[in-house]
């Protein structure tokens, strides 16, 4: 969005309170989403529950196609639709709930900063993954991605999208990189995230914030996403207290709706 | 493990200019680490070579192997046992590959549109620096290449598929460019360096992206501005040009600390903000058509004692 459309948008948020039937859009979860969607819409869904926002996940076959900015996923809240992690916070702020208030500056640099990194390594190393490793495309990515579509609608749409992720992954320099440095790149940012995180339940000691949620969604879905081998998911495992923020942030706002 | 410190190393990058060591980002960092860690590196700068085209510049050559691209080639030194980062403690290292990433996603961008793809810069100020320092034909090749790999890199990023145009994310890279600077000035605070009295791989890092910034005469200049206001980062420019790059001293002692408070820089910030968005109020208030009845009358009396000539 540009600038004064944002601004907008903040204006417009700002006038009403949150509403109960806000919705969070996602591919179908069964069949087509794929792991760095999964694991944008973890992040969100963590981040609203955070907030203690009510939203409802629905799940569409075009989520990416209704998105305003085509990434996934994206909020339907009144009449306004605001989608990935970072302008939904904005947004959130505007309507005044916010959970990196009471964060200084240098905290607030360094949350920021963080989040950067995952979504520079973490991120980019799950799209390469999914899109430039030709074993996990043939088996997993082509099949889930095309699959709400006749061929070859989905076989073409399918190739499209590799096209554009390797592209994109050749213009930062990963195109050159083999799968073994990208697990040693993932295994690199788990081991910061892993030192900063320490023995503290939550990166900023005793509450989540949104670098929390994104952390979340990241790890939990790459332990949850079966691939053609688990060496992701092994490298994720090595660092216990990931592990134990993961099963701590499930438990303690994801599980309430089973019991 | 074999004695490699012996063998010499050399590093192949662009030249020197506007006071500084090298004019491009990621050789500037490669060369700040060089001397933080007391690695002896022969430069080669590879201008007026047909390397300008051919070589992935910076690029270091040790012995049998060469390495690229500035992270790889401060993983290499460290191999060697150049460590600037020695005295960091696992948290300050994990700070530092999250600093690096924001300065990658948010700074970076920026950068490249301001050197490269902003109309008056590029003809006025980039190309005609790389072309001059390239050999016939480079000259006429070798800014358009980088152009070009600028351009699709800002748009592959943050460009939202799929209208890929440089004009919508102008205005969002630039605002996220501020931003990352605002936060560099926060972390760095009244310090000499990022983290306590010596510098690291981080403090390479920001001397490299923001240096060329600060020094270049860009004709259009809303980031260089910006930059400029944020005195910390500047005076950690010059401080590292002081203590590194003067030719006279290798290793000069730490410099003096001086005794700025944070908060007063901060408040210093704040006191600007405001003032300008008073003097813009005012200027405002000038120019509505209520004020005018207040300046329309001067007095009479004092113009007339002024011009009146002695009888």
């Amino acid at each position: 969005m540009s600038l004064a459309a944002e601004a907008f948008v903040s204006q417009m948020a700002a006038a009403e309170p949150w509403p109960e039937n806000a919705t969070l859009y996602q591919p179908l979860k069964e069949d087509q989403i794929l792991l760095s969607d999964h694991a944008s819409s973890i992040a969100v869904q963590a981040y609203l529950r955070m907030c203690s926002l009510p939203v409802q996940v629905v799940c569409r076959a075009n989520a990416e196609y209704m998105s305003p900015s085509g990434k996934i996923p994206f909020i339907n809240v009144g009449n306004q639709v605001v989608s990935e992690l970072g302008p939904i916070v904005q947004f959130t702020k505007a309507k005044g709930h916010s959970l990196s208030d009471s964060l200084d500056d240098v905290q607030r640099a360094e949350m920021k900063a963080y989040m950067e990194l995952v979504n520079n390594m973490l991120l980019t190393a799950e799209l390469y993954i999914q899109w430039c490793d030709d074993a996990t495309v043939a088996e997993i990515s082509h099949p889930r991605y095309s699959s709400p579509y006749s061929w070859p609608l989905g076989k073409i749409l399918a190739y499209q999208k590799q096209w554009e992720v390797r592209r994109k992954m050749n213009a930062i320099g990963w195109g050159g990189k083999t799968l073994e440095q990208v697990y040693e790149d993932v295994n690199q940012c788990c081991q910061a995230l892993s030192q900063r995180l320490g023995t503290q339940p939550y990166f900023f000691n005793k509450q989540p914030t949104e670098l929390d949620a994104l952390v979340f969604g990241h790890l939990f879905s790459i332990l949850t996403t079966r691939l053609t081998s688990n060496e992701l998911a092994e490298r994720v495992k090595s660092y216990s207290n990931l592990l134990s923020f993961c099963r701590r942030i499930e438990q303690t706002y994801f599980e309430d709706k089973s019991s | 493990m074999n004695q490699n410190m012996a063998a010499a190393m050399e590093l192949r990058c662009w030249g020197a200019d506007w006071g500084l060591p090298s004019v491009h980002t990621d050789s500037l960092i490669v060369l700040a680490y060089t001397k933080f860690s007391g690695a002896s590196v022969t430069v080669s700068p590879v201008d007026w070579t047909w390397k300008t085209i051919t070589a992935n510049i910076p690029e270091l050559l040790c012995g049998d192997s060469v390495v690229q691209e500035p992270a790889q080639i401060l993983n290499f030194m460290r191999k060697q046992r150049f460590n600037a980062d020695y005295e960091l403690t696992a948290r300050q290292g994990a700070d530092t590959m999250a600093y690096i990433a924001l300065l990658e996603e948010k700074l970076r961008p920026a950068l490249l549109h301001t050197f490269w793809v902003d109309a008056e810069n590029y003809a006025n100020l980039t190309r005609p620096w790389f072309a001059s320092r390239s050999p016939f034909p480079l000259n006429f090749l070798v800014p358009s290449h980088h152009a070009n790999i600028a351009l699709s890199r800002i748009l592959l990023t943050k460009g939202e598929a799929p209208l890929h145009r440089i004009s919508e994310v102008e205005g969002k890279i630039y605002s996220d460019a501020k931003e990352c600077l605002n936060l560099l000035s926060y972390r760095l605070g009244s310090a000499n360096y990022f983290f306590g009295n010596l510098p690291t791989s981080l403090d390479a890092f920001v001397f490299g992206f923001v240096a060329p910034l600060d020094k270049a005469h860009l004709p259009s200049t809303p980031l260089q501005s910006h930059l400029r206001q944020l005195e910390n980062l500047t005076r950690f420019c010059d401080n590292v040009l002081a203590a590194y790059f003067s030719s006279d001293q290798p290793r000069p002692p730490p410099p003096v600390q001086e005794t700025v408070d944070a908060n007063l820089q901060k408040l210093t910030q704040l006191v600007n903000k405001e003032s300008n968005l008073i003097e813009k109020m005012d200027d405002n208030l000038r120019s509505s058509p209520q004020h005018k009845s207040h300046r329309a009358d001067p007095k009479p009396g004092l113009s007339g004692a002024r011009s009146s000539t002695p009888a």
